[in-house]
């Protein structure tokens, strides 16, 4: 049954869980690949993470010179193959939400490749395993489908793409019910 | 796309014109050039080493292969870009200490794991070193005569280059040579293999015929050509043809996969040099400022270049403010983003981001 990582982004209480486990994942080098932002940081405490959404036609890949950035059958889109990564940073730049880190002393770009390791098998990613809050879940697509019926639907403002987005993404997000005085019925 | 480029082409331009395509004219030039420097290199093939003749063919059939899928990697709009603009800065004060340190002492390898970069370094140089001594043999660009008895003469192009005592030191390592790095691809193929097992990322990623098949490969090549040693000296050459045939073969088909597999980043890493000379030369020529925030993170060059690409793929990353996305620094981009999600603008407030990176 394939999953994919869902995002309810109103949930997120700023824990960080997801950025420590992130470094935990092998391969990932103790290092994280993923962020945690304030909304408001002035005025308010609520977060939101961001991480690579995997989207299905990834503007790193097509920016790659050295075509080191491969899609996995899974639609993960892979972090740099490393002894193809020529360190033009192409990717950094066309990335939409500026997700690509660049090691400078590797000469190495690095993303999240939503722990390929652990998602070819089914199990989930390591954010979406430790998240406390279900912000990130690891969900089939018939469960994502009536998590849609619990919401209050038709105002086109349940789950984003377009243009919340720049295109469609494998991984799916919620759009933030609270803040657009949206009530949840659970 | 071969039709349409000829349709594309200048008159006047005779010496493209005499060819049917890119891989055509690639092809007859560098077949053409083996020949005439074989031609210079066996006086007028005087000297040609039969023996070898198996490992002749197999180069031009990986010619072949390193052609046809280098000018199609070529085409890639980015590739294209960067090949385009990274040859004409080629003569940067920079070039040869980034070539250096990026094609010989793999500097950035170290960074990434000492145990990583000894396991390259034999593997690499065992083979740079093999190919060294191999392919002049083949073409016949090197090759040993006897005067005096007791005396080699080594032979470099058809010149005498220097005359060397039959059981002195040149005269060893020579016969050596290729059982040297033999030894040290053995080595580093099997560090390479240690890895491949232990690792857990290396585990869930790799694949037979990517990762697994050249270092069985090189293994390959490397045991079999130890074991004509071998029967050289211990069993007075019994089986030694056999083998012989075996090990061709074993160098052919690795040459044949080269550039269709993991060793395609040999011919291809220099790549990086020209990636790091079009970073640094237009950095100095001026930097973007973020749309934003005004930080300078990348040259204005490698922005439009990059935006164009995009465009090339008709990807378009229209801000609502007008700008392309590619001209926000990083973090204005991710703040940009949660700003899109949540409708406040949270890129547009002055605090830096928090911090991001966990401790692992």
């Amino acid at each position: 049954m394939k999953k994919r990582l869902y995002l309810e982004l109103e949930n997120c209480i700023g824990c960080r869980s997801c950025l420590a486990a992130c470094t935990q994942c092998g391969g990932h080098e103790e290092r994280n690949r993923n962020y945690v932002y304030d909304v408001n940081p002035l005025v308010n405490r609520q977060t939101m993470p961001l991480m690579c959404l995997h989207c299905e036609n990834p503007a790193c890949a097509r920016s790659c010179p050295a075509q080191a950035i491969q899609i996995h059958e899974t639609g993960a889109v892979l972090s740099a193959l490393v002894e193809k990564c020529i360190g033009c940073q192409n990717c950094t730049i066309a990335c939409p939400y500026g997700i690509p880190k660049f090691d400078h002393e590797q000469n190495l770009m690095y993303k999240c490749d939503l722990c390929i390791d652990r998602t070819k098998d089914g199990i989930p990613p390591m954010c979406a395993s430790v998240c406390p809050s279900n912000t990130l879940q690891w969900l089939t697509d018939e469960e994502i489908e009536n998590k849609k019926k619990q919401f209050n639907l038709d105002n086109g403002k349940w789950v984003t793409s377009m243009p919340y987005l720049e295109g469609e993404t494998n991984v799916k997000v919620n759009l933030p019910g609270i803040l657009q005085g949206i009530t949840k019925l659970f | 796309m071969q039709a349409k480029a000829a349709v594309n082409q200048k008159p006047g331009n005779t010496l493209n014109n005499a060819f049917a395509s890119h891989f055509a004219k690639s092809m007859f030039l560098s077949v053409t050039a083996l020949a005439i420097l074989s031609f210079i290199g066996t006086r007028m093939f005087t000297h040609v080493d039969l023996n070898l003749y198996g490992y002749m063919v197999g180069t031009i059939v990986f010619i072949g292969g390193f052609f046809y899928r280098f000018i199609a990697w070529g085409e890639r709009p980015p590739t294209k870009l960067i090949l385009k603009k990274g040859l004409k800065l080629l003569f940067r004060k920079s070039t040869p200490k980034t070539s250096v340190e990026h094609l010989a002492t793999y500097n950035f390898i170290w960074n990434r794991g000492i145990y990583r970069w000894t396991q390259h370094v034999l593997i690499g140089w065992g083979c740079i070193l093999s190919c060294f001594v191999t392919f002049p043999l083949v073409f016949g660009w090197m090759y040993f005569t006897m005067d005096d008895n007791g005396h080699y003469n080594i032979i470099a192009m058809g010149m005498k280059v220097m005359t060397v005592p039959a059981d002195g030191i040149i005269a060893n390592l020579s016969y050596n040579a290729l059982n040297i790095t033999a030894v040290m691809v053995i080595a580093g193929v099997c560090m390479a293999l240690y890895r491949r097992l232990k690792n857990m990322q290396a585990r869930a990623e790799q694949k037979f015929l990517y990762d697994f098949l050249p270092l069985y490969m090189l293994l390959l090549v490397s045991i079999t050509g130890l074991a004509l040693t071998f029967m050289n000296i211990f069993l007075h050459g019994a089986g030694q043809p056999a083998m012989s045939l075996i090990h061709q073969w074993s160098v052919i088909i690795t040459l044949i996969y080269l550039p269709f597999g993991k060793l395609a980043h040999i011919p291809f890493r220099p790549m990086s040099v020209l990636a790091r000379n079009y970073r640094e030369h237009y950095a100095e020529q001026g930097m973007k400022e973020c749309k934003v925030c005004g930080d300078q993170f990348v040259s204005v060059e490698q922005s439009k270049d990059v935006v164009d690409v995009l465009g090339v793929n008709a990807i378009e990353f229209k801000a609502k403010e007008g700008h392309h996305l590619a001209e926000m620094c990083l973090p204005c981009r991710r703040k940009y983003r949660i700003a899109q999600f949540s409708g406040f603008p949270t890129h547009e407030v002055k605090v830096k981001e928090a911090n991001q990176n966990a401790k692992g």
